[in-house]
């Protein structure tokens, strides 16, 4: 699929809102962008990628997002204009860094993209809002509703940012972030790419006494960055009646359109800026009002805001919020549009609730469709030699990466999944306080991410360490395939010479055994091998993404071998089913009658299931038959 | 004017890619555009819906279609067709379903059989005013040998149908623009959904 980012000045196109802030990012002539991939953030730096090269800046993706945002921050220090982007928890890894970096400012631009995730579509962690991180750094924080808002933000971020010498958010949600909409493009400036960095002694450091000044002159660049953007930034639609309404980011364009649906003409307030928030704004807005709703997705930062202020100018103003709303997951036209109803004692046209018991009821007992590892992930494989090893009753540590998927049944194999890297440190506390074989399910991405730490720590502090299996498809497989120091491969596509997970284990002086993760008998001798070790011991079980091979095959016109079971032979086994059952690949097919047989189209030939089967029961499709 | 389209069926199907070629086709005619993709997690072999919607500025905003709103719905898949019902109702929308099954693992796993194409449609009738299924991913692997060009043949019954409202030659621009590596077979996926289409 093409993206249509790099259109003419002036060209009206349909751009993903994470398209529109790379495109922003490119129109604001960024030299240099550096990101760990992190969906609801992952387009961003995805589409920078893909242009680098033409437009003529300089991209990687770093080994995670406080590498990348220092990597950033470095440029922006030299007077090259920088962007980064991530996910919220993103946010966490990169914090140590960017809250100094706000004390000593920098000399162009830097932005730092972050999405949000309510209700949690592609995170697993928390539903963190990224808003409080912008009041515990200090740092000045912008938020668009739309695509267009994405590509104008990000431009206006820049200048912000290099105006007052200090990295600027850029906040969006999920339906900020993957919300399409028409965009008209603008010049594109040309891109900076060369600075220099100029010795500044007591500038680039926050070591007292210099600490308070430079704290000192946040608060002063805060307060100008209020005066003058606080009445460009956030707008008042004006409306008729004593009862506004305050919304920002997709939370907006609902309550515009949940208006348009009950025929209201209500004034809103538009916040484009969260930090700081503008008192002079909000004053302007509620001084004359009787009431006001604010649609806040996740927590009510703007709320409390709004109280405090009323407390001055209208004390006797009543402000609905999350006594309305709720707190968790985010909101759609279904959420708002019944609250817009009460406040204004109008009835929607549709009664959803009505409606959807008629639709639970249309559903009622369909079979589910929960995500899946997809046919032939090496994973699948995997977890299931792990599990004929250490059966149901190892402590499973599960981290983020596609095999989170093993939550979910036939697999179960992932007790707990915290943050990156955390198995690892975690599956280190248990073993020190329980004589529970432990296992831990990390990543390849995830190592070089956050896995070193623990690991090293193994090293210097467990004689009795858990059995460490990484899942090392080559790629950054769940967020879309980026590249890692593994894959051989930079975010330029530059061929780089790559690290090899064995051998930074080795030098942790760690057992390490690498196997195909497509060779069952194999991985199972090497588990076996490693069960009998007491110290540091590592399994990694190597095999390509199978999306990747299929569509390396597909582009040299290779056909995939494919597997075919034997209905005859299938009759003589007993308990097949249960080997299919848990070995569960999307291939597999329940005949209409008995036994099962494999679907060609979704055979993507890892060749695994003839491994687990007895001898004869599938057989290799000749090419011939394809 | 505003018309809201949905799309649904499994993560790999091509649903974000058609979602894509719509929005873009109607970004040609002059409209105004919105919509959602969702991404991540969802992909692998999940359900992903996708929205578009196109028409006056003034009318739009959300990027969501509202619960019983759609006016069309394009199902990928006949399962993911009934559990799109939530976006759908009997005064407003139209079903496009291409009948190729994609069971689910879950199917085998909790026991928990795939139902008959007759008993999805019973499902769906109360909440559609037209309903029209077709074998097009049957189609693209019988004529093109490619069983995922069942979406652009699909794409192309719902235009040839007019249950889209868009021109032929903007959704054949659109399809030239988001996939220019695969477009003679795309295109005659499309040309094949038109056929089907105006005889609905």
């Amino acid at each position: 699929m093409t993206s249509e980012v790099l259109g003419r000045p002036g060209e009206k196109v349909v751009l993903l809102g994470n398209e529109a802030i790379a495109r922003g990012a490119v129109e604001a002539g960024i030299g240099v962008a550096a990101a760990y991939p992190g969906t609801p953030s992952s387009e961003v730096p995805m589409v920078l990628a893909s242009v680098a090269d033409e437009v003529g800046f300089y991209f990687e993706y770093s080994t995670n997002e406080k590498v990348a945002f220092e990597t950033a921050a470095g440029a922006a220090w030299c007077g090259v204009r920088a962007i980064t982007a991530m996910k919220h928890f993103g946010l966490n890894v990169a914090s140590d860094s960017v809250l100094p970096v706000v004390y000593t400012g920098v000399r162009s631009g830097l932005v730092v993209m972050v999405a949000d995730d309510p209700s949690g579509w592609s995170s697993a962690q928390s539903e963190q809002d990224t808003r409080y991180y912008a009041r515990l750094a200090r740092m000045p924080m912008i938020e668009p509703s739309n695509p267009q808002e994405c590509l104008d933000y990000t431009k206006l971020a820049f200048d912000i940012s290099e105006e007052f010498e200090i990295p600027v958010f850029l906040r969006t949600t999920t339906k900020v972030s993957h919300s399409i909409g028409t965009v008209e493009l603008g010049e594109i400036r040309e891109p900076k790419t060369r600075g220099e960095f100029r010795k500044d002694p007591g500038r680039f450091y926050s070591i007292r006494p210099r600490l308070q000044e430079l704290h000192g002159r946040v608060d002063d660049k805060l307060g100008r960055i209020e005066e003058k953007y606080g009445q460009r930034l956030n707008q008042v639609y004006p409306g008729e009646g004593n009862i506004g309404i305050i919304a920002l980011g997709v939370g907006f364009e609902y309550c515009r359109e949940g208006l348009l649906q009950l025929g209201l003409t209500t004034p809103i307030a538009k916040i484009g800026m969260t930090h700081p928030m503008s008192e002079e704004f909000i004053t302007g807005f509620i001084e004359d009002k009787e009431a006001v709703l604010i649609l806040e997705e996740l927590e009510p930062i703007i709320e409390d805001f709004v109280k405090q202020v009323a407390k001055d100018v209208n004390p006797k103003l009543v402000v609905h919020g999350k006594d309305m709303l709720p707190r968790s997951g985010e909101y759609n036209l279904e959420t708002i549009l019944p609250v817009l109803g009460e406040v204004f004692g109008k009835k929607p046209e549709v009664d959803f609730k009505a409606h959807e018991r008629q639709v639970r009821e249309a559903e009622r007992g369909l079979p589910p469709r929960k995500p899946v590892l997809c046919p032939g992930c090496p994973h699948r494989s995997t977890f299931y030699a792990v599990k004929e090893v250490f059966g149901d009753r190892a402590v499973y540590a599960g981290d983020i990466g596609c095999y989170i998927l093993g939550i979910f049944e036939p697999i179960e194999m992932q007790d707990f999944v915290i943050s990156m890297g955390a198995s690892a440190g975690l599956a280190h506390g248990i073993t020190r306080v329980s004589d529970q074989d432990v296992v831990v399910f990390m990543g390849d991405s995830t190592f070089f991410h956050s896995g070193l730490p623990p690991l090293v720590n193994y090293s210097f502090n467990a004689k009795r360490s858990p059995l460490v299996v990484i899942m090392d498809n080559a790629i950054t497989a769940m967020t879309g395939h980026q590249p890692h120091p593994g894959s051989g491969f930079t975010g330029m596509g530059e061929k780089v010479k790559p690290v090899k997970i064995e051998d930074v284990i080795k030098g942790f002086g760690a057992k390490v055994r690498v196997v195909s993760a497509f060779n069952q008998r194999k991985l199972i001798e090497a588990l076996e091998e490693l069960r009998e070790i007491e110290g540091p011991r590592v399994l990694v079980a190597r095999g390509e993404c199978r999306l990747l091979t299929r569509r390396r095959l597909k582009s040299k016109g290779i056909p995939i071998v494919k597997y075919v079971i034997d209905a005859d032979q299938w009759k003589v086994h007993e308990d097949l089913e249960e080997i299919a059952e848990q070995f569960a690949c999307p291939a597999f097919m329940q005949g209409e009658e008995s036994g099962y047989y494999i679907d060609l189209d979704l055979c993507w030939g890892c060749g695994v299931c003839k491994q687990i089967f007895p001898v004869g029961v599938v057989e290799t499709l000749r090419r011939e038959a394809l | 004017m505003k018309f809201d389209v949905m799309l649904t069926g499994v993560g790999g199907e091509g649903v974000l890619t058609s979602g894509v070629v719509i929005a873009r086709a109607a970004n040609l005619e002059g409209h105004y555009v919105r919509g959602v993709q969702l991404h991540g997690l969802a992909q692998r072999g999940g359900v992903i819906p996708t929205f578009v919607r196109f028409g006056s500025e003034d009318e739009i905003h959300s990027p969501g279609i509202m619960q019983a709103n759609a006016d069309l719905i394009l199902a990928f898949e006949p399962l993911e067709a009934v559990r799109a019902c939530y976006y759908a109702r009997k005064e407003k929308t139209i079903f496009v379903i291409s009948d190729h099954r994609y069971i689910p693992v879950y199917s085998s796993i909790l026991d928990i059989p795939y139902p008959k194409l007759g008993e999805i449609t019973r499902r769906v009738i109360p909440f559609s005013k037209k309903f029209s299924v077709f074998s097009a991913h049957g189609l693209a692997k019988e004529e093109l040998g490619n069983m995922i060009l069942g979406t652009t043949v699909l794409i192309g019954a719902a235009t040839g149908m007019e249950a889209l409202p868009l021109e032929e030659d903007n959704v054949r621009k659109a399809i030239e623009t988001t996939v220019p590596g695969e477009l003679e077979k795309n295109l005659e996926a499309f040309e094949l959904g038109l056929k089907l289409g105006r005889s609905e």
